[in-house]
């Protein structure tokens, strides 16, 4: 569960009206690389995360994210809280006007809606841990590119922190990655899933229809699914 | 600045190098240093927090405070 704190993790207080920049900058709101998303993934990830300091890593990431959404979403209403009809039309805003006002909706920097389509959950600890390096890396990346496109130091302060957390996230998920492959036999970190590849994730119970062969590799406590999996040398466990 | 907006600053810091010593502590969960870092912070956010609300009110962010004007009031974090 959570509770809200009323402020925000970083204090926005923007003066100037900008459609302009709000229309780029709600790409952090709704977009591919933004803060829902991040959210989403990392939380959404937990279930099928088997070791403690991942589950709470992505639990506590994924909660700052929250605090990052909100956050965007201030900056996108504060630079149009203001706005003007002539504003509007000037600053290209028409588009989204007509369908939000000045409500801030997750989309893209095109006003294409939020989608779960560019995140994913692989329900595999080291797939899902590379995703979430690579997405913060995006949301970097994302974070650079608007600071090349605004010189409004209200903005400007909020932008650079926010980067700033996406690289101190992306050092953390490295430590992740790092107590996963710690658990892993380093000759083969891919011989199986450990979210999976467990004597509870059995593909056949052992009294059912296990060859004899299996069934005494089993009771030695391996699973028998494992056994079968691709690349898995048995030598190597 | 006000003494007001002088207070909140350094509890707003304070709290922030919490949450990164918290997410420090979830992948280096036995480095005795960061944790007793944390608690020093604890106990200047505790101490932070008493001298501000004593002085300006409730600041939303404690599960003791009870006041439902102070919860609802205006501004919200996005109007501030």
């Amino acid at each position: 569960m959570w509770t809200y704190e009323k402020r925000l993790q970083f204090p926005v207080n923007i003066k100037n009206t900008n459609p302009k920049l709000a229309q780029i900058i709600i790409a952090q709101y709704g977009g591919p690389d933004g803060e829902l998303g991040a959210s989403l993934r990392y939380l959404s990830q937990r279930y099928s995360m088997p070791y403690p300091e991942l589950k709470a890593i992505l639990t506590d990431v994924g909660t700052e994210e929250l605090a990052h959404l909100e956050m965007v979403g201030t900056i996108v209403h504060q630079l149009t809280r203001n706005l003007t009809e002539k504003q509007i039309m000037d600053g290209g805003y028409g588009a989204y006007f007509v369908n939000h006002t000045n409500g801030v909706f997750p989309c893209d920097a095109n006003g294409t809606p939020y989608t779960a389509a560019a995140m994913q959950v692989k329900g595999d600890p080291i797939t899902d841990i590379h995703e979430n390096l690579a997405a913060e890396q995006k949301a970097r990346s994302t974070y650079d590119n608007i600071l090349r496109m605004t010189d409004d130091p209200d903005v400007l302060d909020v932008i650079r922190f926010l980067r700033a957390r996406e690289v101190v996230h992306y050092q953390r998920f490295g430590e992740a990655l790092r107590i996963i492959t710690d658990h892993l036999d380093d000759r083969n970190f891919y011989a199986f899933n450990p979210s999976f590849d467990r004597p509870a994730a059995r593909a056949v119970p052992v009294s059912v229809s296990m060859p004899e062969a299996l069934v005494s590799t089993a009771q030695e406590g391996t699973s028998s699914f494992v056994e079968a999996a691709p690349g898995f040398n048995r030598s190597s466990v | 600045m006000t003494e007001q907006e002088a207070l909140k600053l350094r509890l707003n810091a304070v709290h922030f190098a919490m949450l990164d010593l918290h997410l420090y502590l979830d992948t280096h969960p036995g480095d005795c240093n960061a944790a007793s870092q944390l608690e020093e912070c604890r106990k200047t956010s505790a101490s932070l927090m008493e001298k501000y609300e004593s002085a300006f009110g409730p600041l939303n962010q404690s599960q003791q405070n009870t006041s439902r004007w102070a919860w609802i009031s205006d501004p919200w974090p996005w109007d501030m």
